[in-house]
């Protein structure tokens, strides 16, 4: 296949075939159900409960007892695997929701009203200056180790890169014809903004979210392992790498399966948000 | 009194197994790790091992314990003549002691060093009820005349935590301290918060003659640097253990035995080594009731917990008498509320007595001793399935022994203690260290065992403080452990004690 | 041109202006008295008085930002509560392992990502642009510190090919703190080579559909020179930006990274102070780095202006 030939290929306008090309989009979601719907019927299907200390049987391998062993305290691995993944998902939904909202509103500001694009844009770059583990460890020093105060870090950390996404796609929109008609005719600007901006971007919205979701489950995991997490009560796949750590030779699947569920949660997750990318519309995507 | 066997035993096999072979040479530094940066190096301002570890190679103190734990004179010439009625100790100095900044010690910086003690040290704030004076009576003596007999006294003098260190009188007006000028076999060089502390050999020191004896006698010096490494975490202290990167690694977790075994340095085996302990605080909060402290100690499992922390039973014992066998003072008076699996029925049944109101039971603990937050996790679990409801305050050490000392922040801290060599010096039997218990129970006890000379009629008497604290509960009491160092193979002349000194310490080639 | 460079600046003292004010403000959401804090339950009202008036926190509020931007301004980031130090002072003596681990996770993370990036464009959509794209995104599916965790465990522990964790001890060379650094610095690098090879590719990709490079191929210019020559050398701008992007992310690493492998950096400085609630060292540490971070950008933002005649501004 010569480079030529390569460069010139069409993009695919099909929609189907447009997935086809990308089965792993497909993987993605599934897996991504499967965790999602795993940890939500953890209560139901966890052979243990997560709190149950059996301490007699630390330690133990992976066995037909305990599928994936006992931690140090001897409570189930498989269990908390799953707990913690409820955890983990639900405080990745909440950054999404939080941020989403946050860099929903300074992105149309930035975008919409040329004078509040100057400054609103200042303070995206400003906020984007700070490392996000830096950042939420900072925040939640301050603020207090809590699920909430958590959410509220990372929300506030990833709300800027939202913002600029949904800036970009405003500006472009902005320019259409018809929403400069609906200016023309005095519509008011909200009405514009959630009538005609909004639905447009969407688009762009919903593959960054996915990226914030992955994001935002490393960055907790993060959190949770160096201890300025939510509180060490909450079982989280951070935390319990963290105490994996300390039993690296002598129990290695503490570290190793919580590990392996993040993987796959974060894999599952980018392989959805590129499929996302390429179906919805590869025009107004971008990479950054 | 009796001191365990096995560790003179290891000692004179460590020496001997050596000593003489070898020449012990001059020279050399060693990065001893530890488990953290120290909150302070003013050993009367802090009760902590770490603090003591660190700064007995710098500052001395009149006494200290030989090889069985008597006490056994360092600044003082000699074991001090006790008036009949034991109300008078004159204590005679040893001349031409230099401190690290040139100047002699005389009696007149003791009497100022022992009235800084009385003030800031929590032991010295305690002992300074039963002293009515202290005096120097010439250049090279020193009186300390008592209200009542108190038998403590000595041991007090001898101890490295809260120690009553000889300092200059020009600095005893410090708080903080800030010059850290001792008398000791090593000088302070350098302090880099979180990175290292060095220690360099003080020339001038003027060791006892003749050989070691445990803390006392000579000081040799071998060693031209000490450097103490914070590393707080302890897999890291592990791996550079294994690794070989220190002379010497404190408190390692006991779990990495067989680890170490496999690495460049050596594990060495303190047994037993001391007792993990709750802490209750009777003054505020839920535990300021009986009932309550009752209650956690019904609920409690040693066993579990002490698995939990230690891994293998070769490390731990479920015991219930404050000493174990081979001392002196053991006895199991007392013992009965002890329950090694803990007793949820009797515990529920208390906690509703005691009328409890939900409100949440705060734990307060440090993942830098590990061993401490596995249990308060253990500890946790058995507490709920009793009805409490519990809070966990995790925070470093450092910023826990700061946030003990004040009654409002806490229900149970937990900590630790070696077995001590004279029983009133243990943190409960201090009115005044957190926790804050006081009672006409334990002071009747506790005075009565104090003012006993005699060491045979003494240990009967401990059995009643025994039967007191099992009665009032200021304190839990987990079981007996062992604690796991490890050292360099080139690094000889470490005796293993709960506060291990480097003065004789020495590398071979 | 100049009006261009004249922009650029002006916009870069703004952000560093709301940076410093975001600091500020997230350091006063701090509950409780710092003076307080700092002195311990034991301190008595005086005491705590005495201290907050030295302190300055006595004063009304926009007071003590002003006072706040004119230590700032001087170099002057406050007193450590812990270290009994400056907290300038602390976080240089702390900046060498964190500086040199950020280099070498960069240097690999460049190593791996740009050929990979350019031959994954170039092969676009063969087995192995496939192969290379799932891959990078596994790998920017891994924590870091996870990652770091299995070197650790294979390479250190059961190979002992390297120190686990540490910076040697006080008196170690050179070259036996760089050894230390070694498996971090590939945890990190080979998690960032999957960001940086993904933006090369899309770069590449951008630039070799572009017009100037089918007429160079057209004109039947051999094809290494076009990949080099051409597109290699305009996709750089972009490529450019993404390795100052991540530098910042790199600096998250390496908070956890340092932690994993006991580093005594900047990052694990960061983690302790938060831990101990050394709030100083928290502010200290916050504007340093997001105020590189903006010098960085800053900086690249030039590099734009100098290599692209098309941007303006």
């Amino acid at each position: 296949m010569t480079a030529v030939a390569e460069t010139t290929m069409a993009r695919e306008p099909n929609i189907v075939l447009r997935l086809a090309r990308r089965p792993t989009a497909l993987i993605g979601m599934i897996v991504l159900v499967l965790m999602i719907l795993l940890s939500v019927l953890a209560p139901y299907i966890s052979p243990y409960d997560p709190a149950k200390l059996m301490v007699r049987a630390r330690l133990t391998a992976p066995g037909a007892e305990h599928f994936f062993g006992t931690d140090d305290l001897g409570r189930d691995v498989l269990t908390r695997v799953l707990y913690s993944g409820r955890t983990s998902l639900l405080v990745g939904v909440a950054v999404v929701i939080f941020s989403s909202v946050i860099g929903v509103i300074l992105g149309l500001m930035a975008g919409f009203e040329r004078k509040l694009d100057p400054p609103v844009s200042r303070l995206i770059d400003a906020m984007m200056a700070f490392p996000d583990i830096l950042l939420a460890i900072a925040l939640v020093a301050v603020l207090g180790p809590s699920a909430i105060n958590v959410v509220i870090a990372l929300g506030i950390v990833y709300a800027p890169r939202l913002a600029r996404v949904v800036r970009a796609s405003t500006l472009v929109i902005r320019e259409l014809p018809y929403v400069e008609a609906a200016r023309a005719l005095a519509v008011p600007t909200p009405v514009i903004l959630v009538r005609h901006v909004l639905r447009n971007v969407t688009s762009p919205l919903l593959v960054q979210a996915t990226f914030i979701f992955a994001n935002a489950i490393l960055a907790e995991a993060g959190l949770s392992f160096l201890g300025v997490g939510i509180s060490p009560d909450i079982p989280t796949w951070g935390t319990m790498i963290s105490v994996g750590r300390q039993y690296l030779e002598q129990a290695p699947w503490i570290m190793w399966f919580p590990g392996g569920a993040i993987i796959i949660t974060v894999l599952s997750l980018q392989l959805v948000g590129d499929g996302l990318r390429d179906f919805l519309d590869p025009r107004l995507a971008k990479d950054i | 009194m009796k001191r365990m066997h096995l560790v003179l035993a290891t000692a004179i096999a460590l020496l001997s197994a050596n000593g003489l072979a070898l020449a012990q040479e001059k020279g050399g530094v060693i990065d001893v790790a530890t488990v953290g940066e120290p909150p302070t190096l003013d050993p009367m301002a802090s009760t902590a091992d770490l603090v003591g570890i660190i700064t007995q190679n710098i500052f001395e103190t009149l006494y200290t314990f030989d090889a069985n734990w008597n006490t056994t004179p360092l600044l003082a010439a000699a074991l001090p003549d006790i008036s009949s009625d034991g109300m008078t100790y004159t204590i005679p100095l040893r001349q031409g002691i230099k401190f690290h900044d040139g100047e002699t010690m005389t009696s007149a910086d003791v009497v100022a060093s022992l009235e800084r003690w009385e003030k800031v040290a929590t032991r010295g704030k305690q002992t300074a009820e039963v002293i009515s004076g202290i005096e120097a009576k010439d250049d090279n003596t020193v009186v300390i005349t008592l209200k009542k007999p108190y038998a403590p006294l000595l041991p007090l003098l001898s101890l490295n935590n809260a120690a009553a260190i000889i300092i200059p009188a020009k600095n005893a007006g410090q708080d903080p301290l800030t010059d850290f000028i001792g008398t000791g076999p090593y000088k302070l060089e350098e302090r880099v918060a979180d990175q290292y502390i060095r220690l360099t050999r003080f020339d001038d020191y003027q060791s006892l003659p003749g050989e070691p004896n445990g803390y006392g006698g000579a000081r040799k010096q071998y060693l031209d640097e000490i450097r103490f490494v914070p590393v707080p975490d302890p897999n890291t202290r592990v791996e550079g253990a294994v690794a070989g990167q220190f002379a010497y690694a404190d408190s390692l977790p006991v779990e990495s035995y067989s680890k170490i075994e496999g690495g460049k340095d050596k594990p060495v085996v303190l047994k037993p080594f001391g007792w993990p302990v709750f802490v209750m605080n009777t003054k505020e909060g839920l535990n300021s009731n009986l009932k309550i402290r009752q209650a956690i100690q019904a609920a409690l499992a040693p066993n579990d917990m002490l698995l939990a922390a230690f891994g293998s039973e070769d490390f731990f014992a479920a015991n219930a008498d404050y000493y174990p066998e081979g001392y002196i003072w053991h006895t199991d008076a007392g013992t009965e509320p002890y329950k090694p699996d803990g007793d949820t029925e009797a515990a529920k049944k208390l906690l509703a007595d005691a009328g409890y109101d939900g409100s949440p039971l705060r734990i307060l603990t440090s993942r830098q001793y590990e061993f401490h937050y596995k249990m308060a996790q253990v500890a946790q679990a058995y507490l709920e399935a009793a009805g409490f409801k519990v809070e966990m305050i995790v925070v470093d050490w450092a910023t826990l022994t700061q946030q003990r000392t004040d009654p409002a922040k806490w229900d149970i801290y937990i900590t630790h203690s070696p077995f001590l060599p004279e029983p009133s010096l243990t943190g409960i039997m201090n009115d005044s260290s957190p926790g804050w218990w006081v009672s006409d129970a334990k002071h009747k006890a506790l005075d009565a065992f104090n003012a006993e000379s005699d060491p045979q009629k003494r240990a009967k008497l401990f059995e009643d403080v025994q039967k007191v604290i099992y009665a009032e509960v200021p304190a839990i009491k987990i079981g007996d452990f062992n604690a796991l160092a490890a050292q360099a193979p080139n690094l000889e002349g470490v005796t293993p004690a709960p506060w291990p000194y480097f003065w004789n310490a020495y590398l071979t080639k | 041109m100049l009006r261009s460079i004249a922009n650029r600046i002006l916009g870069m003292l703004v952000v560093m202006a709301l940076v410093l004010t975001i600091v500020f403000i997230i350091v006063r959401l701090t509950p409780g008295d710092p003076a307080a804090i700092m002195l311990g339950p034991d301190a008595t009202a005086a005491d705590v008085a005495e201290l907050r008036h030295r302190l300055g926190l006595d004063a009304p509020v926009p007071q003590q930002f002003l006072t706040y931007i004119i230590g700032v301004l001087h170099g002057d980031l406050g007193q450590s509560i812990f270290l009994n130090q400056p907290v300038g002072q602390a976080l240089l003596q702390r900046a060498e392992p964190t500086f040199f681990l950020t280099v070498f996770s960069l240097v690999i993370a460049v190593v791996i990502a740009l050929p990979v990036g350019v031959l994954s464009a170039y092969y676009r959509d063969t087995a192995f642009d496939q192969a290379m794209t799932t891959i990078a995104m596994f790998a920017a599916s891994i924590p870091s510190f996870w990652l770091g965790l299995v070197l650790m465990q294979i390479f250190a522990v059961q190979l002992g090919w390297f120190d686990t964790s540490g910076y040697g001890g006080p008196g170690a060379s050179f070259a036996e703190r760089m050894q230390h650094l070694v498996l971090p610095a590939v945890a990190l690098g080979l998690i960032s080579s999957a960001l940086i090879t993904r933006f090369t590719r899309a770069s590449m990709l951008d630039v070799l559909n572009d017009d100037y490079v089918r007429t160079a191929r057209s004109k039947g210019m051999d094809e290494w020179r076009v990949v080099v020559r051409h597109a290699l050398k305009n996709a750089l701008i972009p490529i450019l930006t993404v390795i100052g992007l991540t530098a910042a992310l790199l600096i998250s690493g390496a908070i956890v990274t340092e932690t994993v492998f006991g580093l005594p950096g900047v990052g694990s400085l960061i983690v302790s102070a938060v831990l101990r609630r050394d709030y100083p060292v928290i502010q200290g540490a916050l504007l340093v780095v997001a105020g590189l971070y903006v010098l960085v950008n800053f900086i690249i933002d030039m590099a734009y202006l100098a290599i692209d005649p098309r941007v303006r501004y």
